[in-house]
């Protein structure tokens, strides 16, 4: 509500008077009765304005940095995701060190929040200042994670790859854009809202812009849903409408994500690599258009999944466990439902499990008039070849292919922790490759 | 010559006496009086070889002579590029002078796309100088303008300096991936004239930060020196090869020098106590 401007002037910023009047609910009218309901709490009254930022309750929200592996993997995903993959303009073993400690600390300070330095005014800003003067930690995580193009002839770390590390191949039904695809290393954010991811990126180009150079990145998001007490959590859906992440392996198993998400002492890896997992990023476009062409039963049909629940073909709810055992003919779930090529569920699959933790994306609008959207996928696995690799040629030909289009991504292997304040992401590798000097 | 100085050094010092009671300077004022002057002393030098390289240009297009005008375009704009955060403090020019097609709504085919790149479309993606005789009449014009206009301008000194990281921004945004002269793909020469452009006025104001800050000095110059170094293997003759010949190795290195000028040379009006 404003003061009528009798003056023709425009209108005025609420002044104190008016403000009175919102808190006490009257009218212009009412302007001779407030006169004595002068409060100290009147001028704190909220200023009604269509650009207050909306209200979070969970800025504060935090997510550990050091550990001997990194956050960002068996985190609880929240809303919010993004995944930026660069070229390393690193020069000398020197400037690698460099690169990783300095990412290490910008990592270190942007999850935990805090006060970025204050410069004299004639200089640039510290911090782009997105956040607000305090930086919040919003819940971030930032998983630091190198392609197998790091390990050519620059830096001398050839003989320290990890095993099953390979550019990512393209498969039969992929449509691969190069602009979109590999990177020396690849940044994935997640957190509470893009924002926070957007302000984290900004942050760390700008520390860095000698010795990185962005080559793409995709933000994404995943429905958020009211808490339903009593019930077990739902996976967030895709843009596909169905449940995205059913039957993903718990965090709570940790046998589970010993031997399918984390890299032990005891493989055939090298040394430095224990304790970090491999990540395979595609982004996946989706005909979204004529998804929603396409009648429900086919839509469960192809997926093998109800759409509503989740659950699977024969009934329950979305934890139950597919029975392909009593259908051998896919009567009840086809043969070629995605989630049965991509998990047959025989003795052998066990092998092959993944962690996913994928987030949606929404671009633009194509030459066709068409909407640019589909799937940021993101997997963690100790093996590659037995993980994403194995999964994604199971999956050649199948009914939803006409519905997707892999067009970029890459392959990754994600570094282990910093343990402490002492040590610094990649310092395992770099001291294997006689790079950097062990910590005393 | 002699006279030009005093005067200058008088719009100077009252220029930046309005400043004085914001916040206190890192630099006398009149420390900064040599370093303008010598900047203004190569701006109308720049300005005098565009005079006459865009004659010979613009003569060349009107004769249709297409040759002649393909191996003049790119050694004209050397010089604009060398000043261009000058240049861009009359956007009206600016824009006659060097917008590109993206900048109209119907691309190449918009009447009103002027300039260099509009002859430089003409010249290489038609291979023809037909209809331009008006638009090299009106480059020609608006170059004798700029040059009059400089002329009578006093520079301001935060631009002067801020010009410094200005061309490296528009290098790091816009140019690096050779959208600029996409059709002759001549880029190689422009990035020549933005990189003596930005250096020629960081060595102008160097001796006043080195005191303080040898180590910035030295980074700055070790950035620079490999612009030069890196874009020097593609010199060809008198010239540059073309954009296509850029590996994308070297484009970036020249991204990551580029992108770090341009974050340090942001620190430069700052560190001179200047707005």
């Amino acid at each position: 509500m404003r003061e009528r401007d009798s003056s023709g002037l425009g209108a005025t910023p609420p002044t104190a008077t008016s403000r009175r009047r919102i808190l006490i609910g009257l009218g212009a009218a009412g302007g001779a009765l407030t006169g004595g309901l002068v409060t100290g709490k009147a001028a704190a009254a909220e200023i009604e304005s269509v650009t207050n930022a909306p209200i979070s309750d969970k800025t504060q929200e935090r997510q550990p940095f050091y550990g001997v592996r990194q956050s960002g993997i068996v985190t609880p995903r929240p809303a919010a995701g993004m995944v930026a993959s660069f070229d390393v303009l690193a020069k000398t073993p020197a400037d690698l060190v460099r690169l990783f400690q300095t990412l290490t600390e910008r990592i270190a300070f942007l999850t935990q929040g805090g006060e970025p330095p204050s410069l004299d005014p004639k200089l640039p800003p510290s911090d782009n200042g997105i956040l607000g003067p305090m930086v919040t930690p919003d819940n971030l995580t930032i998983t630091a994670s190198v392609g197998a193009s790091l390990f050519d002839e620059r830096f001398g770390l050839k003989d320290h790859k990890p095993k099953r590390l390979v550019q990512m191949m393209s498969f039969p039904n992929d449509a691969l854009e190069v602009s979109l695809c590999h990177g020396d290393l690849s940044l994935q954010f997640s957190s509470n809202t893009p924002d926070t991811n957007i302000h984290a990126l900004r942050d760390i180009v700008k520390k860095l812009p000698d010795l990185l150079l962005l080559r793409w990145k995709q933000e994404g998001s995943v429905p958020v849903m009211a808490a339903t007490p009593g019930k077990p959590p739902e996976s967030a859906r895709n843009f596909l409408g169905f449940r995205d992440g059913s039957a993903n392996p718990s965090p709570a198993d940790a046998d589970l994500m010993e031997r399918i998400v984390w890299v032990q002492p005891d493989g055939d890896e090298p040394g430095w690599a224990t304790h970090g997992s491999y990540q395979a990023v595609r982004i996946i476009r989706n005909f979204v258009e004529r998804w929603d062409r396409t009648p429900l039963q086919e839509q469960q049909a192809i997926i093998g999944r109800h759409k509503a629940t989740g659950a699977p073909m024969q009934g329950g709810s979305e934890h139950d466990v597919p029975d392909y055992a009593s259908d051998p003919e896919g009567k009840t779930t086809p043969l070629d439902a995605h989630i049965r090529l991509a998990n047959p569920r025989t003795h052998g699959s066990q092998a092959n499990l993944i962690l996913r933790r994928p987030f949606n994306y929404s671009n633009g609008v194509t030459k066709s008039g068409h909407l640019d959207q589909g799937l940021l996928f993101i997997a963690y696995q100790s093996d590659l070849e037995k993980g994403f690799i194995t999964v994604q040629k199971r999956l050649a030909g199948e009914p939803l292919e006409e519905y997707i289009k892999p067009i970029g991504g890459g392959f990754f292997f994600t570094l282990p922790g910093a343990a402490d304040e002492r040590d610094f992401l990649g310092r395992s590798l770099l001291e294997a490759a006689g790079i950097a000097q062990p910590a005393n | 010559m002699t006279l030009r100085l005093p005067l200058m050094a008088l719009a100077l010092a009252s220029a930046l006496g309005s400043l004085a009671g914001t916040a206190r300077a890192a630099v006398a004022p009149m420390d900064l009086v040599g370093p303008m002057s010598e900047y203004k002393l190569y701006v109308s030098e720049k300005l005098q070889t565009l005079v006459a390289d865009t004659r010979a240009f613009t003569d060349a297009v009107k004769a249709g002579d297409i040759e002649k005008a393909k191996a003049l375009f790119a050694p004209a704009r050397m010089s604009y590029e060398a000043i261009e955060p000058v240049a861009e403090l009359f956007s009206d020019l600016d824009v006659s002078i060097d917008s590109r097609a993206d900048d109209y709504e119907h691309g190449e085919q918009d009447p009103a796309f002027p300039g260099f790149h509009r002859i430089e479309y003409g010249l290489w993606a038609q291979n023809s100088a037909a209809g331009l005789g008006p638009v090299a009449d009106k480059l020609m014009a608006d170059v004798d303008e700029l040059g009059k206009r400089i002329a009578e301008l006093t520079f301001p000194p935060e631009k002067v300096v801020g010009g410094a990281a200005a061309l490296m921004e528009e290098v790091a945004a816009t140019k690096i991936s050779g959208e600029e002269d996409r059709y002759s793909h001549t880029d190689l020469w422009d990035f020549q004239g933005n990189f003596d452009g930005s250096r020629k006025i960081f060595e102008l104001f160097r001796p006043l930060v080195e005191k303080d800050d040898p180590a910035f000095v030295e980074k700055v110059e070790a950035n620079f020196a490999t612009l030069d170094k890196t874009l020097s293997k593609y010199k060809m003759g008198d010239g540059f090869e073309t954009y296509e010949k850029l590996t994308d190795a070297d484009r970036k290195i020249l991204a990551g020098a580029v992108n770090t000028l341009a974050e340090d040379l942001s620190q430069l009006r700052g560190k001179l106590g200047l707005n």
